[in-house]
């Protein structure tokens, strides 16, 4: 779409709860343009390229652009968005939140939002600056090459007094800037050093940290966080649960501390944040690390679930400094008050090659169960899993007793879906 | 405990109202849950009843937006049993678009594009398509390929039906089955189950339009004479025979024969009275066969040989060849010299373990026929139908045209390939000083041919398939299209060595578009060609596009006759080996197989409308016409049809 059509196409009304300007989405999430165009919020959409046909086709607002290419004309995006009316940026993808905050440094004439998007987007600074404040973390280094990789494998373990022969604790490798598990290695031996991928470097090598691991999404407003859900983790990247079991949320207050430690540490004003941590059995946590874009495993769909509300209208809605005070009031629910627990397993098939799927009756007829989104696949090999990504279908679930939660997900995690 | 239908109905109502409110751009996240939701639906009992109670708001709420199903004026008949028959989504949504072009049909909902009698004639003419699911165990291939998903598209179907006028479906049928026999293919399955499939609903439905045709259809295969009508067994049939006189006789053979001579159908009892008479009254058979003074002559030259071929092939589970037998006769194929011969050989051929097995398999068991008896029986046909070959579900198109050329131009020639594959497992061709042998050779198109084909197909094509193939291998890096050698080699030399071919071999490009069009009139149209007849059926190449014009592939067929129609206009007639003359090409192109001239098995298409599909033709370079004289306006039409349809995938210089 060309500027001068989208002006002519822009209806914006002037009533007291519409701000006459843009919001852009950065990044091509449908569910995040819904609850943009349900807010009534004038929006655009700045995505790959590729959605530009189905954005025209269905009259949404929309900029192409590559956000793996950064060029000299990045601020040609500036520029464009600026013109069209756009004053908030909402990163949405992993990819996307450097270019958020770029412009949204632009937009609130405040360069450091940019800088402190990179830390975002960086785990080996993240790291650092996380240690610098005070906050607990592993021991943890950036490598370039495989042979930082086995000297620190080496080093942590020595630390660790093992002796010759002992079996070594593991370290983690994770790329600097891949979203969630991508490239994520727990490695132990000197085969598993061979398995990392040439492109996977620089990437930030990390001691083993033992413990429960959870995440949290803080809903972040002028500093202050909003509105703090607590993600239990049944297996990372399969089965998950909002909110999270009573044994974990007993910790709340701990948390909250935590995370608001965390949100002043990196200066974090709006938005959200999506931290993981580790609860070890002596009650302290540990930080692991934290992104600034929706989450994956379902998570905004099951705090929708559970506690009312559209994440994504809160990610929106706390993005925009100019939201005010009232509107967060009534739009966020008390964290104590929730009816039940939403959870979902992510379903990937156990085999190379898939022939039919078979979902149990018991499934089906469960109290818990409410839907899944799986169907009989077209016979073939099945892709290999990156990341935590691209899992076959996802089951949902939504109970009063956690522990039948927990109980569910592990049962079904076990079960063979596709034969 | 399984949800009881009620709660399942209230599922599949939520999800649809979700998706009902989702804005137009987030259809797809709300999809999912009512293909769910529809598919517990489809799996309770009447859930395709409940489902249709929503079927007037599909369209409305997004069920099929930005998907294939999405516009409901493109969708094609055809392709529903591929959606039905895959698992999971496709098969889902199918359903769902039937249920919606049901209730379009019905009046429950209105479609801007597609009229209630368009939805009407788009259902109709699936369950046509797809009988042996609207009637199930019909079939032995259906009974051998049964897929998983076969009940609940059987099930569709049904209700489908019990929906629709069985009026309108039974007109539909006998429309299908009238353009079927028309192009009087050998393989005559296809429309007998569809004559019976017409016959039960007629008996369960009281249809109350006139249906003198399809009882026409019905006699044809269960007895079209009075007294085969009374014994319909086929014993009684014969002990009945013993008692009639010569007068009751005959009207018993005009009677069969008027019948299969107007339908290319023939009746078991056929081949009894056949039998019998040759045995006691030869001198009856032409009317059993409604002879013609040529045909008549041709019997009379070779009684003996006639009658000995009778004994060894004419049987109820080969009455077909009663047909080829009569056309064979019309055609004087026996006077060729190397025909009686040949025939002969056929009788007492040795015939190796493996074909004799496949031949077996073309005939039920318990018939008590031998696998000499099916062979000369099909030899019979293919001499006497050459246009009735098809290639079956293969992509074999060239080996059809070839066997349907020799069986006219060159049944002796036919008649030694027979022999050579049956008996010794090898057919050998002579290419430029070479030779090939198909024993030798692997590989193909077809390495699994599929078995639904006639029997001389089913013995030559495997070895046709594999010595075509070759020849095209060696000629590949020739530069130049490969058929410009390969046909005249491979079809002998009733192909002209001349050859035109638009796509540049080596750029993949059209190159001078005009030119080809310019040639090919001047070679083949009468008003430019020094009205040079053409004697040799002509092997071209075709793009075949579908109802909308897209380009589908390269497709092989041979133009028979050039000539001009009842109406005056220039056609092209040719045989399509495909075994359907008349689909739809898209542009309003449709070729039709009778009433504008055709011959039985030919189909046909108006001059330009034919050229301009054309990719390749054979000519004879010394009989070229006035290439210049032909109107520019002609070329301009024909080239504007081919750009706009195949045109589309090239890249045109």
């Amino acid at each position: 779409m060309e500027l001068d059509q989208l002006e002519l196409n822009a209806t914006v009304e002037d009533s007291e709860k519409t701000k006459p300007y843009y919001t852009a989405l950065i990044g091509w999430s449908v569910q995040a343009i819904e609850a943009a165009a349900k807010m009534n919020r004038p929006f655009i959409v700045v995505g790959p390229p590729d959605f530009e046909s189905y954005a025209e086709k269905h009259e949404i607002p929309f900029v192409g652009w590559d956000f793996n290419k950064i060029n000299e004309s990045s601020d040609h995006l500036y520029m464009q968005l600026k013109e069209m009316g756009a004053e908030v940026a909402v990163p949405l993808y992993e990819e996307c939140v450097e270019w958020a905050g770029a412009l949204n440094a632009r937009f609130r004439e405040d360069p450091r939002v940019f800088n402190r998007s990179l830390l975002l987007r960086d785990k080996g600074m993240m790291k650092r600056k996380a240690q610098i404040s005070g906050i607990k973390v592993g021991v943890f280094e950036e490598a370039r090459s495989k042979d930082d990789v086995e000297r620190f494998l080496k080093r942590v373990n020595e630390a660790l007094l093992k002796l010759d022969g002992d079996h070594l604790d593991p370290i983690h490798v994770k790329p600097l800037d891949k979203a969630g598990s991508v490239g994520h290695l727990a490695i132990n031996t000197a085969e598993g050093i061979e398995q990392i991928q040439d492109t996977d470097f620089p990437l930030l090598m990390e001691s083993h940290l033992d413990g429960q691991e959870f995440s949290c999404e803080a809903f972040v407003h002028k500093g202050k966080v909003r509105f703090l859900n607590i993600t239990e983790y049944i297996r990372l990247g399969y089965s998950n649960f909002v909110p999270a079991s009573p044994l974990l949320e007993e910790k709340r207050p701990l948390i909250e501390r935590a995370v608001q430690q965390l949100v002043d540490a990196f200066e974090i004003e709006y938005g959200v944040i999506h931290p993981e941590y580790f609860l070890t059995p002596d009650g302290t946590l540990h930080f692991g690390e934290v992104a600034a874009r929706v989450p994956g495993g379902h998570i905004f769909e099951l705090i929708e679930r559970a506690y009312g509300f559209s994440a994504y209208e809160a990610q929106i809605l706390c993005s925009d400094p100019n939201t005010t005070e009232e509107e967060l009031e009534e739009f966020f629910p008390d964290p104590y008050q929730y009816e039940a627990y939403a959870g979902c397993l992510m379903v990937h098939p156990n085999t190379d090659y898939v022939k039919d799927l078979e979902i149990p009756e018991e499934l089906e007829h469960h109290a818990y169960f409410e839907k899944h989104d799986m169907f009989t696949p077209p016979q073939g090999k099945v892709a290999e899993r990156v990341g935590f990504g691209n899992h076959y279908g996802t089951i949902f679930f939504y109970g009063k007793d956690s522990e039948e939660m927990t109980n569910l997900l592990k049962r079904y995690e076990e079960h063979d879906f596709y034969i | 405990m399984p949800q009881p239908t009620g709660v399942i109905i209230e599922r599949f109502s939520q999800a649809l109202a979700a998706l009902e409110e989702a804005p137009p751009f987030a259809k797809s996240r709300y999809q999912t849950d009512v293909y769910q939701e529809a598919n517990r639906l489809i799996e309770t009992e009447n859930g395709l009843e409940h489902l249709y109670g929503y079927a007037d708001r599909f369209e409305q709420t997004g069920v099929f937006q930005d998907g294939p199903w999405e516009e409901a004026n493109k969708l094609q008949p055809p392709l529903v049993a591929g959606s039905l028959k895959a698992k999971g989504l496709p098969m889902i949504i199918e359903i769902l678009s039937e249920l919606r072009m049901l209730a379009v049909a019905k009046e429950r909902y209105v479609n801007p594009a597609v009229t209630p009698q368009m939805a009407e004639e788009f259902l109709n003419e699936v369950m046509v398509l797809n009988l042996n699911l609207l009637f199930p165990d019909a079939s032995e291939s259906a009974r051998i390929e049964k897929h998983e998903n076969d009940e609940k598209a059987s099930e569709l179907f049904q209700f489908l039906a019990n929906h629709l006028s069985s009026d309108a479906l039974i007109q539909t049928l006998i429309d299908e089955i009238k353009r079927l026999t028309a192009q009087r293919p050998i393989m005559i399955k296809r429309t007998v189950s569809m004559i019976r499939m017409a016959k039960e609903m007629l008996e369960k439905e009281h249809a109350e339009n006139d249906q003198s045709e399809l009882i026409r259809f019905i006699a044809a295969i269960e007895g079209p004479s009075e007294i085969s009508n009374r014994y319909k067994d086929v014993h009684a049939y014969r002990a009945q025979l013993k008692g009639l006189s010569r007068s009751e006789l005959i009207s018993e053979s005009v009677s069969f024969a008027k019948s299969m001579r107007s339908t290319g159908l023939v009746a078991p009892h056929h081949a009894t009275l056949i039998r019998y008479l040759s045995k006691r009254m030869p001198q009856l058979l032409p009317h059993a066969l409604d002879l013609s003074s040529k045909g008549v002559a041709n019997l009379e030259e070779n009684n003996e040989l006639v009658i000995q071929l009778i004994r060894a092939s004419v049987f109820p589970a080969t009455r077909q060849a009663i047909y080829g037998l009569a056309l064979m006769l019309e055609r004087g194929v026996l006077s060729h010299s190397p025909v009686p011969p040949g025939l002969r050989r056929l009788i007492e051929l040795d015939i190796r373990p493996d074909v004799r097995n496949a031949l077996a398999q073309t005939t039920s068991v318990g018939e008590g026929l031998t696998a000499n008896n099916i062979l000369v029986a099909a030899t019979i046909q293919v001499l006497g139908q050459p246009l009735g070959i098809g290639q079956g579900f293969n992509p074999t198109c060239q080996a059809a045209r070839g066997i349907s050329l020799w069986a006219q131009h060159a049944p002796g020639f036919l008649l030694e390939i027979i022999p050579r594959a049956a008996r010794d497992g090898d057919i050998d061709f002579m290419f430029e000083g070479q030779a090939i042998h198909s024993k030798d050779l692997s590989g193909g198109l077809a390495p699994e041919l599929h078995k639904e084909l006639d029997p001389i197909s089913l013995i030559l094509v495997p070895h046709l398939d594999r010595i075509y193939s070759e020849m095209m291998s060696r000629v590949a890096l020739r530069g130049d299209d490969g058929h410009r050698w390969v046909n005249p080699a491979f079809y002998g030399n009733w192909v002209q060595k001349g050859f035109a071919n638009i796509i540049d071999p080596l750029t993949g490009y059209v190159q001078d578009y005009p030119g080809f069009v310019r040639l090919f009139y001047a070679t083949h149209h009468t008003e430019y060609n020094d009205d040079y007849e053409m004697i040799y059926p002509n092997p071209v190449g075709i793009f075949i596009t579908n109802v909308h014009g897209k380009l589908l592939g390269l497709h092989a067929v041979s133009i028979t006759r050039i000539g001009v129609d009842p109406e005056g206009k220039d056609r092209i007639y040719f045989y399509n080996p495909n075994n359907d003359g008349s689909q739809n090409w898209g542009q309003n192109i449709e070729p039709s197989v009778a009433g504008n001239g055709e011959e039985e098995g030919e189909s046909s298409l108006p001059f330009h409308e034919f050229a301009s599909r054309l990719y390749a033709f054979h000519y004879n370079p010394y009989e070229q016409g006035e290439a210049y004289a032909v109107d520019d306006s002609i070329v301009q039409n024909v080239q504007q049809l081919a750009k706009e349809s195949w045109g589309k995938d090239y890249t045109w210089v």
